[in-house]
């Protein structure tokens, strides 16, 4: 509870950092906030205290994933500061980001169904904005606008969804709902099934998986690149670790009614999203691809649900979001001018920044699953818990899929290291962003050499 | 007689909600979305939410559909700006919108056999019950609101300011003094995107 606290705190105090002109020290006041939350949260480690009338439970699950979520926040900040500088309402988007944060904690500790849809909301609005926060470029508002309509699309119904649990079990707390569910016979109201089914698009909306992505490719390319680094890396967490805490406890009971749909989503992701980022120039929108390929392993934990699938989307995520922020850092410093660019301006990086380059091979290898990093200890465990509830088709196409990934990834390694470069110029970064990549590099290979470190947390 | 009254009232809520959508004026749109909300109100009043009802035709039929009416009139919709759509792409959502259709039928059949019943009493939704749910069980969700609705607001003035500095810088480049009078109005945004 104490994270809740210091993030809103954060993001008034940034508020009215702008009044009284606080602005030069407010950025290490946030990165010290954060570190702070992270270590708050760790210390109520095994505690498993709910709060306020049992509307937040910080029970490990929460208590990992919240502070996974400050750690990258963290590292989010110290990649974006160069684009805020620029930008004249720093305080601004400091607030609105800091409150993202608070809408994310609460969407991976809510025991109340309230108040996963207010964690939704708070993270949603404060993202639409932005999306649209190079208010000069068409692309950028086309991004936030697009974000806007299709995610109140979603709220519609995930709304719905809510509304007809409530009705058939008359309780938004998650507890009580899973009391009733386990205590019903098997002649369960068809509103119950209309409605479980109907919460799962609405976050499947959150998490783009396949048939709900439609406007993930065009959002993501759209905005700002860090802002696109913070939606597929902290937002796509916090949308799946709600959607985890949400079947995996509450709706447990039932899952034969909406594991079919859960796998037809995973295989779909899969499969269309692997296909569609091998035809993308656009460095950028082959990321935002990337990420619904990702969302896509991850469901397939829900799929085959057992009591080791928390840890291992623990593990994928850090994994992921470490090599996903590394990858749009050094994007983001290459395309300093063109936030389109395509794997030709990364022609021959290997030779205007060799640590550039570095960090985006190990970040890209990562991504892919190539073995002794992260990416690929988290892809195993995730087939593992596969393979341990018998869904042997579903890894063998995850593989297969993979394989697909392998080749545009490696796209781009080719061109930074075989390729001329058009121009030598070296690309202009600063200290910030080495510091993070090193960070980001480190944690990946860390991650990657002593996996057990996060596989027995939860 | 409750039940007659509900029958009615959901009959003129289904009918005014069809009617947002089939009429071809968005005014008339509107206005019908106006006595849809008057008859969710109206619900409420059957179900003895004095206090639900009020606030729904405050904030609904009151400040939202002004908002509506007001950027009706802003966007001055014509009916040659409507984009048409292929034939193709209205066959594909009549079959997609069909099925999500057959799939609640399907769902919500044989619904009405299970009644839930919640203990309920003549003052449930007085706004002193309302009051009392709301600041003990429900406090956090209601001071969390403050967070959402903060955020909101930032947003919207952020994005309002830099749409103000640009108007200014425009109105510097057009006639060489600021006069920020000369950047206002709908016809501008297409130079304040560029």
């Amino acid at each position: 509870m104490n994270a809740v606290y210091i993030l809103s705190g954060l993001g008034i105090f940034s508020l009215l950092a702008e009044i009284f002109s606080f602005r030069k020290i407010l950025f290490p006041i946030v990165l010290l906030g954060l570190l702070a939350t992270a270590g708050l949260l760790v210390m109520d480690w095994n505690t498993g205290t709910s709060h306020f009338s049992n509307m937040l439970t910080f029970d490990n699950y929460a208590i990992a994933f919240s502070a996974g979520i400050a750690v990258i926040a963290f590292l989010w900040f110290l990649m974006s500061r160069d684009y805020f500088e620029n930008n004249t309402h720093v305080t601004d988007h400091f607030a609105l980001v800091l409150f993202s944060l608070v809408g994310a904690v609460f969407m991976v500790s809510y025991s109340n169904l309230a108040m996963l849809f207010l964690g939704i909301e708070i993270l949603s609005i404060s993202l639409y904005i932005m999306a649209g926060s190079k208010m000069t470029d068409l692309f950028s508002n086309e991004a936030s606008f697009k974000y806007f309509l299709m995610g109140s699309f979603a709220t519609g119904f995930l709304l719905f969804g809510i509304a007809l649990v409530y009705g058939v079990t008359g309780s938004f707390d998650l507890g009580k709902i899973n009391q009733v569910i386990t205590a019903g016979s098997t002649e369960f109201s068809a509103l119950l099934y209309a409605g479980v089914l109907l919460m799962m698009v609405g976050l499947a909306f959150k998490i783009s998986a396949v048939p709900f992505h439609f406007w993930a490719p065009d959002v993501y390319e759209g905005s700002p690149t860090v802002v696109t680094a913070f939606m597929s890396t902290i937002v796509k967490i916090a949308a799946f670790a709600g959607f985890f805490r949400l079947f995996a406890t509450c709706f447990a009971s039932v899952s034969g009614e909406w594991v079919n749909v859960v796998q037809v989503i995973a295989v779909l992701t899969l499969v269309v999203s692997n296909i569609t980022a091998v035809y993308q120039n656009s460095v950028k929108r082959m990321l935002a691809f990337s990420s619904i390929a990702h969302a896509g392993y991850l469901l397939i934990t829900l799929v085959a649900l057992n009591e080791i699938s928390a840890s291992a989307i623990l593990y994928y995520v850090l994994a992921y979001a470490a090599a996903s922020l590394a990858a749009f850092a050094v994007l983001h410093n290459v395309a300093f001018e063109n936030e389109n660019a395509s794997a030709e301006s990364f022609n021959g990086l290997s030779k205007r920044n060799p640590f550039h380059a570095f960090a985006m091979t190990v970040a890209l290898l990562s991504l892919a699953g190539i073995p002794p990093l992260a990416g690929f200890f988290a892809k195993y465990y995730i087939f593992t818990v596969a393979f341990e509830s018998g869904y042997v088709g579903i890894v063998l196409l995850a593989v297969v899929t993979s394989l697909i990934g392998i080749y545009y990834y490696f796209r781009i390694i080719i061109a930074m290291y075989l390729k001329a470069p058009e121009t030598t110029t070296p690309v202009a970064v600063t200290t910030m962003h080495n510091v993070m990549l090193v960070i980001c590099l480190l944690s990946t290979i860390i991650l990657g050499l002593f996996p057990d470190m996060i596989i027995k947390l939860i | 007689m409750t039940l007659y009254a509900f029958y009615f009232i959901s009959f003129l809520a289904v009918l005014s909600a069809l009617m947002v959508v089939f009429s071809r004026n968005p005014i008339h749109s509107v206005l019908y979305l106006v006595i849809t909300f008057f008859c969710v109100a109206c619900h409420y009043l059957l179900l003895n939410a004095q206090f639900l009802a009020a606030v729904h035709v405050i904030v609904y039929a009151g400040a939202i559909m002004v908002l509506f009416l007001y950027v009706i009139m802003l966007l001055n919709l014509n009916k040659d700006d409507e984009s048409q759509k292929s034939n193709l792409w209205k066959a594909g959502a009549v079959i997609t919108s069909g099925l999500l259709l057959v799939v609640f039928v399907g769902a919500l059949r044989g619904a009405e056999a299970e009644s839930v019943s919640f203990a309920s009493s003549n003052n449930t939704g007085l706004v002193k019950n309302l009051g009392r749910l709301l600041f003990n069980e429900f406090l956090l969700p209601f001071e969390i609101v403050s967070i959402l609705l903060l955020a909101a607001m930032v947003g919207a003035v952020m994005l309002g300011k830099t749409h103000m500095k640009r108007a200014k810088e425009i109105a510097h480049e057009k006639n060489g003094r600021g006069s920020v009078a000369s950047a206002r109005g709908i016809g501008n945004i297409k130079e304040l995107t560029k």
